[in-house]
């Protein structure tokens, strides 16, 4: 961690301390939630996309001003097929990003933010399966904890080959149960990763803040530094972190909250520019929408098939 | 397509597979330091699992923090987790820690494995699994914890009574194609009921009952005899963690011993209960028929089946290692924080 990033954690921790949780809505004038619209928005997601709920972490980590079983939202085992890396090259062929913000270069990229019209210029572009051959960027090993290069101490696994009889010729055991992608070649094999994704309240920036805990195809925990390989490379150790998880043990990687503030105030305004008046227990489908763009191969569900609002006019 | 050269062939079951939260560790390793000391009795803990809910992974059984009782004495071995969270069906399992690594090679895992398949069988004859079906599937952990060099060596098992002869298929088909329009839509709901309600969102294994009218109903276990007069059909219905179009999940196994040796049925129609981003999806879930030969010596409760469960690891028979160093050495801890 960089000096600056810790005098900055120090100081947010001090003002977290010393200042009262946001009680007054601004939900529409700042883009950021009080504690009460908070767990109001994350039942609403707990109610319509069910595969998140709420949990408790540990007990020593509790804020007082959440509630002791809604102290953040998780959703498990979210499977990610493809490194971001190799998306964004085909995304590179198809048309790029946009920025939502430019006006300092750190703002935020919407993905399929151009679409061509794929009908008339696929021709020229480069196939799927000619860029995922390319083998040249695309990240082909998987580091684990398990795995990793300075664990020089870990014993040969070799030694625990079993002495006693294990073998099971079972006809009734399905053999080779990987999480495999829908073609079965090694490549996917390698590539087929899962998430936690969890959502934790920021006091000081006073909005969700998302983090991600990955694993590999045989569930070992992926090292930190190997999720951002499936962060939009934009974004990667410049709004994505590693840092310590307010409710869990252990390093996981983070999208910064500092401007999703902005970012948020942004996206409600375009919605009332369209004449929508948004209702804050929508925020996190909103929320989640855009941090998708952060991390493009992780399908975690925010399904939003209703109303963000209600019309005003 | 999950139809042709199906018929008569043996159901061979997908694995279920084991996820192990951090927080799992890290507890471990403070109960080991703080009260276990050189205890090494067995400890219960609690698992959880819930159906496949995307198209393209299974569902493992988890284990994290929270799956280590309570209780100040590890004697007190309720946990207090609570009940209904739709995505935490929890499963009883029990923890093997060792203090060596020699001792964790020592461990004698066949005979572990015969001991949980043993109290499986036991809660089949007595009828309590029925009563819970959570019991059905039981799982066994062994694990030494390197507290030196913040490494853990770990093996899961998921014991299954073996059938033998094994149980063939007659018929496998996604749940979308076996039942009628009419008879889909009402399971949708009825599944989806039994799912959102928190008395019922937990209970990995039911039944559905389907009335000449094509309404459905799920019902406990327990109502088994009372569907006898009044469904049509009648399927054993569970929360399959797997995503195989052509092959059901592990729980089925323990599920069918019960099923034979409790109702002595031949032919069992059989859900395997799959989700979509957490609703009930019948174009993923499917619908068998299985056909039994009730094995010899079944009837005797003395005479437990064989067993098997030992997860592999990439496909090999051997334990797991993780390495927590970076997350929990305070040295290091000291170095990064510097």
């Amino acid at each position: 961690m960089m000096l600056s990033q810790k005098l900055h954690e120090a100081f947010k921790g001090t003002v977290e301390r010393i200042t009262g949780p946001r009680t007054v809505s601004a939900f529409k004038e700042k883009g950021v939630l009080s504690v009460t619209e908070f767990i109001l928005a994350g039942d609403n997601l707990v109610a319509k996309c069910p595969t998140w709920s709420w949990e408790s972490g540990e007990p020593s980590k509790r804020k007082s001003y959440l509630p002791p079983e809604k102290q953040f939202l998780i959703t498990r085992n979210v499977p990610c097929m493809r490194r971001a890396a190799s998306v964004e090259e085909e995304y590179e062929a198809a048309g790029g990003e946009v920025l939502i913000d430019n006006e300092d270069n750190d703002g935020w990229l919407a993905t399929h933010g151009k679409p061509k019209d794929k009908s008339d210029e696929d021709d020229n572009l480069p196939s799927m399966e000619a860029l995922e051959i390319d083998k040249k960027n695309s990240i082909r090993s998987i580091p684990t904890y398990f795995g990793g290069e300075e664990e020089e101490d870990i014993p040969d696994i070799a030694e625990y080959e079993e002495a006693d009889n294990l073998v099971e010729t079972d006809p009734a055991t399905l053999q080779s149960t990987y999480i495999v992608a829908q073609e079965p070649d090694d490549d996917n094999i390698l590539r087929t990763r899962t998430y936690d994704v969890s959502i934790t309240y920021d006091k000081y920036y006073q909005t969700p803040r998302v983090w991600l805990t990955g694993y590999d195809e045989s569930r070992m925990l992926l090292q930190p530094e190997s999720v951002l390989e499936d962060v939009s490379q934009d974004h990667a150790r410049k709004t994505v972190t590693i840092e310590d998880h307010p409710h869990l043990p252990g390093k996981h990687a983070s999208v910064h909250p500092c401007r999703h503030g902005a970012v948020m105030k942004k996206i409600i305004d375009v919605l009332m520019s369209h004449g929508v008046e948004p209702e804050v227990d929508k925020y996190l489908f909103l929320f989640l929408k855009f941090v998708a763009s952060v991390i493009p191969t992780i399908e975690y569900d925010y399904t939003m098939d209703f109303d963000l609002g209600s019309y005003s006019s | 397509m999950a139809k042709q050269e199906q018929s008569g062939s043996i159901i061979q079951f997908a694995s279920f597979e084991s996820a192990v939260d951090e927080s799992f560790w890290h507890k471990l390793s403070s109960l080991k330091l703080n009260k276990l000391g050189i205890d090494d009795s067995p400890i219960p803990i609690t698992g959880f699992y819930a159906p496949c809910s995307h198209t393209q992974v299974s569902n493992p059984l988890t284990i994290v923090a929270e799956s280590f009782p309570s209780g100040t004495n590890k004697e007190l071995a309720v946990p207090t987790i609570s009940h209904g969270n739709r995505n935490r069906c929890l499963v009883p399992g029990i923890v093997y820690n060792t203090n060596t690594i020699e001792d964790f090679r020592k461990l004698e895992k066949q005979k572990l494995l015969k001991e949980e398949a043993k109290k499986i069988w036991e809660d089949i004859h007595t009828g309590k699994a029925v009563e819970d079906s959570a019991l059905l599937l039981r799982f066994l952990l062994i694990s030494f914890a390197d507290l030196k060099k913040w490494s853990f060596h770990y093996w899961f098992a998921f014991p299954a009574l073996i059938l033998d002869p094994p149980a063939t298929l007659v018929d496998l088909k996604p749940a979308s194609q076996w039942f009628s329009p009419e008879e889909a839509e009402s399971v949708t709901t009825a599944c989806n009921e039994w799912r959102s309600s928190s008395l019922t969102a937990d209970v990995p294994f039911f039944l559905v009952s389907i009335a000449s009218n094509s309404y459905s109903t799920v019902r406990h276990l327990t109502d088994y005899e009372a569907c006898q007069g009044d469904s049509q059909k009648l399927l054993f219905g569970f929360y399959d963690p797997c995503h195989l179009p052509n092959n059901p999940g592990w729980p089925l196994r323990n599920f069918l011993a019960l099923i034979c040796s409790r109702w002595n049925l031949k032919t069992v129609h059989f859900l395997c209960y799959r989700e979509n981003r957490g609703f009930a999806d019948l174009g993923l879930s499917l619908v068998g028929e299985a056909l039994i030969t009730v094995p010899q010596g079944w009837r005797d409760r003395q005479c437990v089946p064989n067993v098997v469960g030992w997860e592999l690891n990439k496909r090999r028979i051997e334990s797991r290692c993780i390495n927590l160093a970076t997350s929990m050495d305070p040295t290091r801890l000291a170095v990064s924080a510097a």
